[in-house]
This record gives C-alpha cells, structure tokens and sequence, in this order.
C-alpha cells in the first residue's frame, strides 16, 4: 500500500501548501478591513486633535496677574466675543497638518458656541461662530474657560453675567469637510 | 466511481489541512476589526480630556486666586451636570493648602487633593 514512489509529487505537494498558506498570510496582513464601526477611531484621533488645540488657547503666558495680556487666549476672545480671531486660529491649529495634496492643508470646519449660567441661574447658550454644518460625521469638544468681570459686548445676550468671575463651557462640534 | 485509485493521497490530504489554516487565519483577521472597534470605544468612552479639563480650570482659580468663590463651584456644576451628566466638584482648603476635586460621570469617578499647586 504505502511505497516511496511519486515521493517528488509530495514534496512538490508540501512546497505548494506552504506558498499558499505564506501568499495569503501576505494578502492578508496587508490589506486593513475598514468596517463602518472602525470610524470610532477616526473620531478618537478627531477628539483629540480638537481638545489639544482648545488646550493650547486656553492656557496663559503667565498665572496670577490681573493683566489682561495674562489671560489666556480664548478667555480674551470670548471677553471681546472675537469669533474672527478665535476662528483662525483654532482652524490654523486643526488644519496645520503638511504635506496632504492639493490645498496643503487638512480641512477641517467647526462650530462654536458657549453655555454660561445666566443672571437667574439657567444654562442658556450662544453661538461663537463657525462654519455651516450640512450633518457632516462630527465630533464634540469642549473647554471650561474663565472669564473675569467684563465690559460685554452688546452682541452678546442681556442674561449673561459680566460683572462677578465666572466660567463658561466652549463647546466646539468639529467635522471634516 | 470505478475509476477511481489511492493515488495522490498525500496532495489531497495537504489540501485539507491547509484548507483548515485558512479557517483559523480568517477567525484572526474577524478579530483584529473587532479589536480596534472596541479600543477606540474605550478610548472615546473615558473621560480622559474632560478630567484634564476640568482639573486645569480649578487649578487656574487657585493661581488667579478666585478658587474660594462659591459661584465659580457652581458655574462648573450646573453647566456640567445640565451639559453632560457630570458631577464637577471642588474644595479649597486653607489650612493646609490644598485642592479636593471631585469628577463622577456616572461610569467614571476621580477624586484627587491637589496640595499647594
């Protein structure tokens, strides 16, 4: 029953298998299945580009001054209600991404807008500027900002605080466009 | 079935056991997408920057000396709890020099004493 002829066949058979079993390990490993619940990682990466550069803005040259130059950068946007500076320079951090083709730079958009505690102490909103969002996948970032007693803009609302120190929450949606 | 001899059988039962590998390579490449879903799930699902956030706010008021005012607590309060569910809280204590901070949204809860910042 079991004699050495054909013993080339079986090797050949052996050598076969294992280049199978090696070019399918290749293809596979290669190859990144991006399930549409894999966007969660997307969103992760996102999330946190957004938070990093809200940090950025919200921190101070320097603490314990009443200087206004010592008040972080957002705390003086929202003072001034300044959505044009906030704008560029929150899209210059998120989009300052080199080397993607065509434009150089990523593209991301936003949306901003600001909860405070108002003089009968309910959470009221309102909008800080930002792009048109047409239901884009977004994200949601947001900052607590400190603000002293200041001058209000008159284009902010007749409920919100100005005269006592208070903190507002930033929140920031963030889409890529 | 007449025609039919031993021949060959080394070919045949190497195409069954390799059919077998390719089973198990395919149950690894069904995980692996499984594995980087829930990762990111756990990462998005912790409150990491909310905490740092928070955390840095607090300790900003210690340096701009306004962390003994009742309203800034409840400005963080109120706008966290009707914001999102989350418990920010936070104490001075003079005696010693210290910050208690509390955070709990419900899954994740952190307590820290922060002592002369």
């Amino acid at each position: 029953m079991v004699n050495n002829s054909g013993q080339l066949y079986t090797i050949e058979g052996v050598a076969a298998g294992i280049l199978i079993v090696v070019t399918a390990y290749l293809v596979v490993s290669t190859t990144t299945v991006l399930t549409p619940q894999d966007v969660h990682i997307i969103d992760m990466q996102l999330e946190q580009l957004g938070s990093d550069a809200l940090a950025m803005m919200d921190t101070p040259n320097q603490y314990g001054s009443v200087d206004a130059r010592n008040y972080s950068n957002l705390t003086t946007f929202i003072m001034f209600n300044n959505q044009t500076e906030f704008g560029d320079q929150f899209l210059f951090y998120v989009n300052n991404t080199p080397n993607i083709a065509g434009t150089g730079y990523d593209r991301l958009n936003y949306s901003a807008s600001i909860f405070y505690e108002n003089t009968t102490n309910q959470i009221n909103t309102t909008q800080f500027g930002g792009g048109t969002y047409y239901r884009e996948n977004a994200v949601t970032v947001t900052r607590w900002v400190y603000l002293p007693p200041f001058n209000k803009p008159v284009t902010y609302p007749d409920d919100m605080i100005s005269n006592e120190n208070q903190t507002v929450l930033l929140e920031v949606l963030l889409w890529r466009e | 079935m007449a025609g039919m001899n031993d021949d060959g059988q080394w070919i045949v039962m190497l195409g069954f056991i390799i059919s077998i590998i390719l089973v198990f390579l395919a149950l690894i490449v069904n995980q692996s997408a499984l594995i980087g879903k829930t990762t990111a799930e756990s990462v998005l699902d912790f409150p990491k920057s909310e905490i740092q956030d928070a955390r840095a706010e607090i300790i900003e008021y210690y340096w701009n000396g306004t962390v003994n005012q009742p309203n800034l607590n409840y400005d963080l309060l109120n706008i966290s709890l009707e914001k999102k569910g989350t418990v920010i809280w936070y104490q001075y204590n003079p005696t010693d020099d210290s910050i208690f901070i509390h955070y709990n949204d419900g899954s994740t809860e952190y307590n820290e004493i922060v002592r002369g910042p």
